[in-house]
């Protein structure tokens, strides 16, 4: 397990260090306003807020509520494009 | 089958699976903690909410398409034909000049200090007759460029046409000159013209033979247009080439002038360019000091011809000054015609008739020197 989490650890600092992370943020994210998940995803917030109060909501109560609800609505054809993206990282630069 | 899609096999590769769905959900994660800290602020900052006013609101702001109005539902130009009265003169000026106006009536702003300064300093420069400019707000847009100044210039003197000091020269010269020389000369000769003081009298003569050569009576400067320039008569040309070149002639347009140095039989040119000087008002003070010397020397020439008044009014300088600084000593000779005139207690016919004034005394020194 440690040579697993060693490994872990090798292939996310190279993640990091190459600037693959940050590619891979911005890619995603591009992907995410271009499918209109962020719309959904704000809309939704909107009910939270309203549920909650204007006044009284906090980040925390937010991340809950959307977090969940944000890995499902996630569309298949992003999962894979990353998943494959992250893949073939790893085949390039895993010892 | 693409390759890159499948999932990576072996033992090994079922963890390093693992891994990349957990570096995805990372990401995921990441995405979604964004937004949420995104709207957390929008909501805090208040601007959230900003596309749901009710209503009422919206229809207030509603983008307005009708014609004769804006998007904002106001007219356009509501306020351009309506006049209003100014408090200063009491005069209706449309509502867009109004402002402009106000700063020439009241003589506050930027601009107007300048166009004072500048009607004064043309009052001070130029003769009487000259002097009246009214307000044009085109001559401020054009105050600080070379080529508009030209043209400002030449409005002025369009405008100073029609002025009433205008009329008022022009019955003087009416009077005096036979009405030949007509208003022209303020017009042109400012830009265009040559001083025939400078040239020698075959410059002259060539001149004459392509140019019209009329000297205007302000700047003593030949016209430099054609032959047949409209603004001069063919009498005024033959006036000044007789002047100029040869002995004069009996009868002449520029009758007063003309008349004057009839009598004044002067071979040498250097007595013709005195003729010239018709327009010289004797009434020069400076000049009869200045170029006393020069008509002292005229009267001795002139002895026969002191008889008649009016030709030593003109042409008593005539004998003194040479042709090249004829232009010059013409009015310096006059001067000093008018000084041996005095002197001979005669009054000099010119003295009863009002001529613009010239700027004798430079001249005169010229004269003094050829003397």
């Amino acid at each position: 397990m440690s040579k697993d989490s060693r490994m872990r650890a090798t292939i996310n600092q190279k993640l990091t260090e190459m600037g693959e992370r940050d590619r891979l943020k911005e890619l995603l994210r591009a992907k995410l306003t271009e499918c209109g998940w962020k719309d959904q995803m704000k809309a939704h917030c909107k009910e939270v807020i309203k549920e909650k109060g204007l006044e009284h909501v906090t980040v925390e109560d937010l991340v809950v509520e959307i977090t969940p609800k944000g890995r499902a609505l996630v569309p298949d054809s992003v999962k894979k494009e990353l998943l494959h993206r992250i893949r073939a990282f790893l085949s390039q630069h895993a010892t | 089958m693409k390759m890159e899609d499948m999932p990576l096999s072996g033992p090994d590769n079922t963890k390093l699976e693992a891994l990349v769905h957990d570096i995805y959900s990372e990401l995921v994660d990441d995405a979604c903690l964004g937004l949420c800290f995104e709207v957390h602020r929008a909501v805090k900052q208040g601007f959230f909410f900003l596309d749901e006013t009710d209503q009422e609101s919206m229809k207030e702001f509603e983008i307005v398409d009708q014609p004769g109005v804006d998007i904002f539902g106001q007219v356009y130009n509501q306020w351009k034909n309506k006049e209003c009265e100014c408090p200063n003169c009491k005069r209706l000026i449309a509502a867009s000049r109004f402002a402009p106006h106000l700063e020439k009536c009241l003589g506050m702003g930027r601009n107007s200090s300048r166009i004072a300064n500048r009607r004064l300093a043309s009052n001070n420069n130029m003769s009487k007759s000259e002097s009246d400019q009214e307000d044009n707000d085109d001559l401020n847009d054009n105050d600080w460029s070379y080529g508009a100044e030209k043209k400002a210039k030449k409005r002025k003197s369009d405008k100073s046409q029609n002025s009433p000091r205008r009329s008022k020269s022009l019955k003087h010269k009416n009077g005096e000159l036979g009405g030949s020389i007509g208003s022209e000369p303020y017009k042109y000769n400012y830009n265009t013209g040559i001083s025939y003081e400078s040239l020698g009298p075959d410059e002259v003569r060539s001149l004459l033979s392509t140019q019209c050569g009329v000297i205007s009576e302000h700047t003593k400067k030949m016209c430099t247009r054609s032959q047949r320039c409209p603004q001069h008569t063919d009498e005024q040309r033959r006036a000044v080439r007789v002047f100029l070149l040869g002995p004069s002639a009996p009868s002449l347009p520029d009758a007063d002038t003309v008349a004057e140095s009839d009598s004044f039989d002067i071979p040498d040119g250097q007595a013709l360019m005195s003729r010239l000087q018709w327009e010289d008002s004797p009434d020069i003070s400076p000049t009869d000091s200045a170029s006393s010397k020069a008509s002292a020397n005229h009267s001795d020439s002139r002895k026969p011809k002191k008889k008649k008044r009016t030709s030593l009014a003109l042409n008593c300088g005539g004998g003194g000054g040479g042709v090249g600084a004829g232009g010059g000593g013409g009015s310096s000779l006059t001067g000093g015609c008018s000084s041996s005139s005095s002197s001979q207690s005669n009054l000099s016919v010119s003295s009863k008739k009002k001529r613009p004034k010239l700027s004798a005394p430079s001249i005169s020194s010229i004269y003094d020197d050829l003397n």
